[in-house]
């Protein structure tokens, strides 16, 4: 049974209570006092405590084995090995195997920084308990994902990541490859997005006085600023976080229907992988079926479309198959 | 107008026709340093972009005043004689100029890299600093 915070934290006083050599034997109204007073609570009962107490007494992994007793002659509780403390048990090896599956599964999603730092708070963790591992780990690997190489501006993750919690407006230094222009701008970020291993900042631009989205890697010197944050509405933030497939939508479109025609083969790629929730594919009795969606077009959702050359065929709306003839 | 020590940053809003290059981006004024940034795109008409670099002895100058506050370090971009050698006319630096302190005052601040410019030169004149529009860094 996973233990709850709260319970931990009492464990940690009542720990701290059976350890003081100052004063020893505690009761169990002064356990429960002196809970109430660390852990800033309202009430708590005696009877919880002694639950508490028990359940550090059962054995590992649900409990913590703590040699708990009540010494009737000075009416109080201590552990009978005096060099007990509930820091200095380990984790079991299945609490280890856990840990390390999770170590493997973000460095194999996360790529560099954010497995990077994960791994050290992880490791922190291993390291204050007994288990030995071997180094260097050298067993084989049973998960991949695509990691690519560390991309420019990903640096900038935990800065963008801090502004959004915080809502702190940050001043960039943005190029344009297209325009080949250099631009600073005020932004207020709201989402970072990762879209096919490439990571995206969903800001209000002050600069465009609009929502726009900012690749990381066209993103120069970030510098959180001290003034105040301008909030968008919540159905601006859903449209950016649902309404698309992708990160760029097309100017000037809404939410609307697309269809597409999309070859026997190809269709077996849609229902294996959806793109979209929206996705509705009817089959016709050829294997051939029309895919609908309802979303906000998105310059990626033209190139996925394009990257099907003749298996795919667009049929509504008129100006997405004109539009996707210019990208020809 | 002055206004008390902070680190302040400002947008430096360019005119697009101008086709300033390297085109400057901003200017933060703390009390360690004046800090420029600039973005360089590659030009068509030379070969291969063409290279870049910054003169040590470049410096700023108040419109109002002679002192100098002199160049202290460069980042992206090498001191000169070195320079940065692009490799297409499709290249672009992004590149920051670290100065001695100027005054945080209402200002017009002047940029020289050679005090007889060629157009190859690096030379901004007239950059207004009105002290209220500086934002405050974190």
């Amino acid at each position: 049974m996973p233990i709850n915070k709260n319970a931990f934290k009492r464990y940690k006083v009542i720990d701290m209570l059976l350890r003081n050599k100052m004063r020893r034997f505690p009761t169990l109204a002064e356990i429960t006092e002196t809970c109430i007073e660390k852990l800033d609570l309202k009430d708590l009962s005696t009877e919880t405590i002694r639950k508490d107490m028990e359940h550090m007494r059962e054995s590992q992994p649900n409990g913590f084995e703590a040699p708990i007793k009540y010494h009737p002659t000075n009416r109080g509780y201590y552990y009978t090995d005096p060099d007990y403390s509930i820091d200095k048990i380990s984790l079991s090896a299945d609490d280890v195997d856990t840990l390390k599956e999770s170590i493997d599964l973000i460095k194999s999603i996360g790529g560099s920084r954010v497995s990077e730092k994960f791994n050290n708070a992880i490791e922190k963790i291993l390291s204050t308990v007994l288990e030995e591992f071997p180094e260097g780990d050298s067993k084989q690997v049973f998960l991949q994902t695509m990691s690519p190489p560390k991309s420019r501006g990903f640096e900038h993750f935990d800065l963008f990541y801090y502004a959004c919690r915080k809502k702190i407006p940050v001043s960039i230094i943005h190029y344009n490859y297209q325009k080949r222009i250099f631009n600073s701008l005020t932004i207020h970020p709201i989402l970072i997005k990762e879209f096919e291993n490439k990571w995206y900042i969903i800001a209000y631009s002050e600069n465009h006085s609009e929502v726009r989205t900012f690749g990381l890697d066209r993103i120069f010197d970030p510098l959180l600023l001290k003034k105040k944050f301008i909030n968008v509405e919540k159905n601006v933030l859903e449209k950016a976080t649902s309404s698309y497939y992708g990160v760029l939508p097309i100017a000037n479109q809404e939410k609307q229907t697309i269809k597409i025609s999309v070859s026997d083969l190809v269709t077996n790629y849609f229902e294996a992988y959806p793109i979209h929730e929206s996705q509705q594919i009817s089959k016709e009795p050829n294997g051939f079926s029309i895919i609908s969606f309802y979303l906000i077009p998105t310059m990626e959702l033209t190139r996925l479309f394009l990257s099907y050359g003749k298996d795919i065929k667009i049929i509504e709306p008129s100006w997405l198959i004109d539009y996707t003839k210019t990208l020809n | 107008m002055s206004q008390s020590i902070n680190s302040l940053l400002f947008e430096i809003k360019s005119d697009e026709k101008l086709d300033q290059n390297p085109k400057l981006l901003r200017v933060i004024l703390t009390k360690e340093y004046t800090r420029i940034d600039f973005g360089y795109t590659t030009p068509w008409y030379y070969e291969k972009g063409g290279w870049i670099n910054i003169s040590p002895n470049s410096y700023l100058k108040l419109d109002d005043a002679d002192k100098k506050y002199h160049l202290k370090n460069a980042i992206g971009v090498p001191f000169a004689p070195n320079q940065t050698d692009f490799q297409s006319i499709e290249d672009w630096q992004f590149f920051t100029l670290y100065f001695e302190p100027i005054p945080q005052k209402d200002c017009i601040l002047n940029m020289i890299e050679a005090i007889d410019p060629t157009p190859d030169d690096f030379n901004y004149y007239g950059i207004c600093l009105n002290i209220n529009q500086g934002v405050k860094i974190c």
